[in-house]
């Protein structure tokens, strides 16, 4: 974050104490962004764009008020506050409404590395022969692609602040990359697919070659064309590592420190308790170098650290952010996430399911008839009930082998169920995005079809 | 900051994020108050700032080139744990530069209306194209967009303590209706914007746009069972809207949705006969046809509802209408964000596919005429074809005659949302709120299941329609490609066979 951002951030905040404001806090992010995709052998869109934002918490009394611009020119910052001020009178006056005494200026020896520059180097030019060379391979690496629902590629680089009135000043700066393809194929009845394959990383030189991902997509499109339904009934079913990543990624809404103060989730009553099966370790690791949401300090400049949620299937800890620990007599665990239009939440950095050591071939190789689901639909995880219903689509395992693929079916359990059910785990760890996980098998869900 | 898998392709839909801690209203506009100055006779940028943008734009060789400004504000209430937790305002403002050559879109945008800036972004967008400079038409002067919404009190202009008092109101009622009632959550949201659409064929007009959101979630716990409840409503209408659909209906609908769950069976397994509930099931329309009938999935062949117009695709008591021009709903813009006059559009007509909804590049790649479908987030988006609020023409049945002519199957009385697979055509649906039908009445609760099915043959099924023609109350968010825009959905009470219940009864089957 430049200089003169900032000297603004530090104004608004003085301001704010100024007009009346018990503490204040900015939080600020400068974004540069470009999107390329292609079709018919051209670029079809490019986007560029570079934003800045930001976003006001203050501490009127008790109160709280928050509020966003993009509008950062001088003139416009005083009519700003005043505004999220006055706004402030109107909510109710809260005993834990206060600035995480936490918070820690300055570097820390272990921050991660979470910026490269080959990354904020890329062009359009590099993003356009990526995505047109991605088509290509697409559309000619099978005849039953016959066109693409969307290739392409984009770059994106962030900037963020976290300014407050107890002194903080914090900055930080990311990197990401990410290139996708999806092929369209189709069968001989007409009948369609499109499985998209991608990656996306913090560091160039960490990223799979376009052409291995539009090689993998279209084999996974290919694979997947005359998809039937199966009939119902409980079976094993074995999540990809892309299954496994959304499933965890649900499960967390679990362990927001706030859903679980409120009773607001299906384990509430269960920190310390087994709730999962030995071979479920859940771990959230925000240091860890070149992972694409890793960062020294959270949305509200406390340090982060590593955090190990389920151990070994024992509940260890809930997330919070540090309103909601102070309510529930907790430590903040620097789990606050936010944009600059948002106030802080409560979530996770780099989300990893700890890999084990069976291979996903020996995984399906075990399962006489069961579900391997490659896709899913629809909400997921509902964390407050803890009931799972998803469609899904994938492929039918017969004696230790996938058969035929499968869609237009849905898989369904109680959470507690599912968790305590995973009798397998793979050695297959996924590294791609900002949660890694690997296979994973249940030992009986419900297969909803004919 | 977390971003997941980087590819949003899904097509969802729901109810505005009730318990998402985080919950940020997208990075859309919204106004509020305090702006008395905004009106739409006047243009966000000046004529001859338009003309040097649309020139810049169009500097590299595009054929067609739009500029969408926008200046708007958001306010938004939040009530939990009795209290209101948050008041937030926010204001932004923007312009997003198109330009656009062949099929080849290049898009650009900055914050602000910084004059310098603005020229930068042109020159971006123009960067798609290498060839001679195109030619901006003449623009005939600035016009302001007739609103087909009526507002008689402006959000902006009521005291916030009176906003407030909507949630308060709602809150007393969840609590006092049943002693279950554990937790009530509740959000005002109001939003404001102008927003000044100019383009190179000569179009240059300023629209405003206000909305307005009321919603209560409730969560009540009994003999060890926990459940949810949603209840929400509002649209493009004036704060006398919640006169008549008052927070004491909406958190009373929330807190009897949650209660009645308590102690549900599980819901059963396989295919079943289900009858939809009329008004918001209507996202049995929007996934399950409507995202195939936007002209960009037509245009790359990619729905699967590609050259099908003139052929059956649905059960000959299916009129399915996509209407932008309705008062006050989520859907209705006066113009679409192209600057086009929206319209009132047959999509299938007894059965039959009738067209699609176009914007206007998809509309000169297909030979075609733009719909007014040209929607888009805000203007750091660009426009895609999308729906604005659709439904399903009313039938002949009467509701009780249709849970009647039912000996054993799944009442469908509420949703959280919906996603389709546009290429394949499968979608799903997530039941809020069902029961059993035995014996043609309705009879015990049963947990939230998913239903799972394939557009056109879940069309094909529908064997009775009702004549309780219904839109939602008002809170249906659409997400494509990544970007959300507010719509509406209406269907009536409908007989569906053969439909996937994803359950875990299998007992029951």
């Amino acid at each position: 974050m430049d200089k003169k951002s900032i000297e603004i951030a530090k104004k608004c905040v003085d301001l704010s104490l100024k007009m009346g404001a018990r503490q204040a806090e900015v939080y600020m992010e400068n974004g540069r962004n470009m999107e390329v995709t292609a079709r018919d052998g051209e670029v079809e869109t490019l986007k560029q764009a570079e934003s800045l934002g930001m976003g006001l918490r203050v501490f009127t009394g008790k109160r709280l008020g928050f509020g966003y611009t993009s509008d950062l020119s001088e003139g416009g910052l005083k009519d700003f506050v005043k505004k999220i001020i006055d706004m402030s009178r109107v909510t109710s006056e809260d005993e834990f409404n206060n600035l995480p005494s936490e918070s820690v200026s300055g570097d820390r020896p272990d921050a991660p590395k979470t910026y490269d520059e080959k990354v904020a180097a890329l062009t359009p030019e590099w993003a356009s022969k990526a995505a047109i060379e991605m088509e290509k391979i697409c559309l000619g690496s099978d005849p039953r692609i016959k066109t693409i629902d969307d290739v392409g590629a984009g770059v994106y680089v962030s900037d963020t602040a976290v300014v407050n009135s107890l002194g903080l000043e914090d900055t930080g700066r990311s990197t990401y990359v990410q290139v996708y393809a999806g092929p369209v194929g189709a069968d001989k009845a007409g009948n369609s697919q499109v499985v998209y394959y991608w990656d996306e990383r913090c560091f160039f030189e960490d990223m799979m070659s376009p052409e291995r991902i539009a090689k993998e997509a279209a084999k996974r499109t290919v694979d997947s064309l005359g998809a039937d339904k199966i009939p119902s009934g409980n079976m094993p079913v074995v999540f990809s590592p892309e299954m496994t990543k959304g499933f965890i990624n649900g499960l967390i809404g679990a362990v927001n420190g706030d859903m679980v103060f409120k009773k607001a989730s299906f384990l509430s009553d269960k920190l310390g308790q087994k709730i999962a099966s030995d071979k479920f370790t859940l771990i959230d690791d925000p240091l860890r170098d070149r992972g694409t949401a890793s960062s020294a300090f959270d949305g509200e400049g406390v340090p982060k650290r590593k955090l190990a949620i389920i151990d070994k299937g024992v509940c260890k800890l809930f997330l919070y952010d540090a309103y909601t620990a102070a309510k529930a007599g907790a430590k903040t665990t620097g789990s606050a996430v936010r944009g600059y239009s948002s106030l802080p939440g409560i979530g996770t950095s780099n989300l990893i399911l700890q890999a084990g050591d069976a291979s996903p071939e020996a995984i399906i190789g075990e399962v006489q008839y069961g579900l391997y689901v490659t896709h899913m639909m629809g909400r997921g995880v509902d964390t407050v009930t803890g009931d799972f219903s998803r469609g899904a689509n994938g492929f039918l395992i017969e004696n230790g082998k996938l058969t035929k693929p499968v869609q237009e079916v849905t898989v369904a359990a109680h959470m507690n169920d599912m968790l305590t059910g995973i009798d397998a785990v793979g050695d297959d760890m996924d590294l791609r995005g900002s949660t890694w996980a690997p296979t994973i098998r249940f030992a009986k869900l419900t297969v909803s079809g004919k | 900051m977390k971003r997941e898998t980087g590819i949003n392709r899904r097509e969802f839909m729901k109810a505005t994020a009730a318990l998402s801690a985080a919950s940020t209203i997208s990075s859309a506009l919204w106004s509020s108050a305090a702006n008395a100055a905004m009106t739409p006779d006047n243009p966000l940028l000046d004529e001859t700032l338009v003309k040097k943008l649309l020139e810049a734009a169009m500097s590299r060789g595009a054929e067609y080139a739009d500029i969408f400004a926008e200046d708007g504000a958001l306010s938004r209430l939040k009530l939990d744990e009795k209290k209101i937790r948050s008041a937030q305002t926010g204001m932004t403002r923007g312009v997003g530069v198109r330009a656009v050559i062949g099929q080849k879109v290049g898009y650009a945008y900055c914050e602000g209306f910084d004059e310098k800036a603005l020229l930068e972004t042109a020159k971006s967008a123009a960067y798609i194209a290498a060839e001679k400079p195109g030619t901006v038409g003449k623009i005939n002067g600035h016009s302001k967009c007739p609103s087909i919404n009526i507002v008689e009190i402006n959000p902006g202009d009521v005291a916030a303590a009176k906003r407030a008092d909507l949630l308060f109101r709602g809150n007393e009622t969840a609590f006092a209706h049943d002693s279950r009632v554990s937790q009530v959550i509740g959000a005002y949201i109001d939003t404001d914007r102008l927003v000044t659409i100019a383009s190179s064929e000569g179009i240059f007009v300023t629209d405003r746009r206000l909305m307005q959101t009321l919603y209560f979630y409730v969560i009540a716990e009994g003999g060890g069972d926990r459940r949810t409840g949603f209840s929400g409503g509002g649209g493009r209408v004036g704060f006398e809207f919640y006169d008549k659909a008052t927070p004491e209906h909406f958190a009373k609908e929330a807190a009897r949705q949650a209660v009645a769950q308590i102690g549900a069976l599980d819901a059963p397994v396989g295919e079943q006969t289900v009858v939809l509930s009329n008004g918001w099931s209507g996202i049995l329309l929007h996934e399950a046809i409507g995202h195939g009938l936007e002209a960009d999935f037509i245009r790359k062949g990619t729905s699967l509802y590609t050259g099908k117009v003139g052929q059956k695709v649905a059960s000959e008591l299916c009129t399915v209408i996509d209407d932008g021009r309705i008062p006050g709903r989520r859907g209705s813009i006066s113009v679409d964000d192209e600057g086009t006059l929206t319209q009132k559009k047959v999509l299938i007509e007894k059965g039959v596919l009738k067209g699609f909804m176009f914007d206007k590049l998809n509309a000169k790649l297909m030979k075609e005429k733009t719909t007014g479908s040209g929607r888009r987030e805000s203007f750091r988006h660009y426009v895609m074809p999308r729906m604005t609020n659709t439904f399903l023409a009313p039938g002949q049945s009467d509701p009780a005659d249709i849970i009647k002519s039912v000996k054993k199957g799944f009442y469908a009385k509420n949703f959280g949302g919906g996603q389709v697979n546009i290429t394949n055509g499968n979608f799903v649906f997530e039941v809020a709120e069902g029961y059993l039908i035995e014996n043609g009445e309705i009879t015990k609760p049963v947990k939230g299941a998913t239903l799972i099915g394939v557009g056109p043959e879940v069309l094909k099924h529908v064997s009775m329609v009702g004549n309780d023609a219904e839109l939602d109350p008002g809170i249906g968010t659409c997400g494509k490609n990544g970007q959300s825009v507010p719509v509406g959905v209406g269907l009536p009470h409908v007989r569906i066979e053969n439909l996937t219940v994803g359950g875990t009864d299998r007992g029951k089957n």
